[in-house]
């Protein structure tokens, strides 16, 4: 389960890392943050994983969200 | 040129593999057992010195206060210094999620298509419903997981919902700007006077002022937690709130 976990996190945090479409990006990092929410809490550390789930699937998200639609959806690549 | 570019990507990122793998390997090698003295003291007394069954925050409000006040002060110059770079910039920064399409007439097509009825529903149902829900991690924060910043984080989630959910009519003044920043501000007011209240009875700074009155121990901290959570979340809604573009 834990292994599962960890390789779905290298995974989307690649996908994060490499997509040019930065919406898409975000959304594969907020789902980056829900995992280790899971994982945290699979690893008995609840208190933790509430806050991930909150700042990072949340809070976060609205952020990054408000940042690309004030500015440019796409990464130019340069 | 470009060629160059490359390479200097290339050695940034062999540079931050190596230090992760510097970091992180002694760690896996290691065959030094983990220091345990800490975990046993909080094992054999942490329940009994302050009474909360949640040794998270028996930690962290407790033995730990004074690191709680750093981390909120941290959150304070954050949350101002955010506020502080959408007031430069003005109304320009607040086309984030296209709120100038509540003025129906004037807003732009490209702007009301944005603004789907899913949001509008799901968001506006669901915004009291996680509120609730961070008043309890908030308020039982000494007794399951949660506290004062988890509950405080889902209040704030919970603020964005009803800023979206909400078209034309305020349903709450939960959403006014300034509400927000009168929260925040007397919610910091009171942890500096709840850390302060120790010292005139005698208890130190961040000690229990209700100590020597026979009152349970996890009081102060169920005080603490509340106080906190409604400052970091009436501050981080505050900031998602401006960022919105709701702020006069």
């Amino acid at each position: 389960m834990t292994t599962l976990i960890l390789v779905l996190l290298i995974i989307l945090a690649l996908y994060t890392l490499l997509s040019r479409d930065l919406l898409h990006g975000t959304i594969a990092l907020s789902a980056v943050s829900l995992l280790s929410a899971i994982l945290f809490y699979y690893l008995y550390a609840p208190d933790v994983a509430i806050t991930e789930a909150a700042v990072g699937a949340g809070v976060s998200t609205v952020v990054f969200v408000w940042a690309i639609r004030a500015t440019e959806r796409r990464d130019s690549g340069k | 040129m470009m060629k160059r570019q490359r390479v200097i990507s290339f050695l940034q990122t062999f540079l931050a593999l190596g230090a992760v793998l510097a970091v992180v390997i002694p760690v896996f090698l290691s065959d030094f057992p983990w220091p345990t003295s800490a975990r046993d003291y909080l094992e054999a007394h942490g329940v009994a010195d302050s009474g909360a069954r949640n040794l998270v925050s028996a930690i962290y409000l407790g033995y730990r206060a004074f690191d709680t006040l750093g981390e909120t002060i941290v959150l304070l110059v954050a949350v101002s210094g955010t506020i502080g770079i959408i007031a430069q910039s003005g109304v320009s920064l607040a086309r984030g999620f296209g709120e100038e399409a509540l003025d129906r007439k004037t807003a732009s097509p490209r702007l009301r298509h944005r603004r789907t009825e899913l949001i509008d529903v799901v968001t506006g149902k669901l915004g009291p419903i996680v509120l609730i829900f961070g008043l309890y991690v908030m308020l039982f924060g000494h007794l399951s997981p949660g506290g004062g910043f988890q509950g405080g984080v889902v209040i704030a989630s919970g603020i964005v919902f009803i800023a979206l959910g909400s078209k034309n009519e305020d349903s709450t003044r939960l959403q006014e700007a300034g509400m927000l920043a009168r929260i925040e501000a007397a919610g910091f007011l009171s942890l500096i006077l709840a850390a302060l209240s120790g010292m005139v009875t005698g208890s130190g700074f961040f000690g229990n002022p209700l100590a020597g009155m026979g009152a349970s121990p996890v009081s102060y901290i169920v005080i603490l937690n509340a106080v906190i959570g409604l400052k970091v979340g009436a501050g981080i809604g505050f900031m998602c709130v401006a960022m919105m573009g709701r702020v006069e």
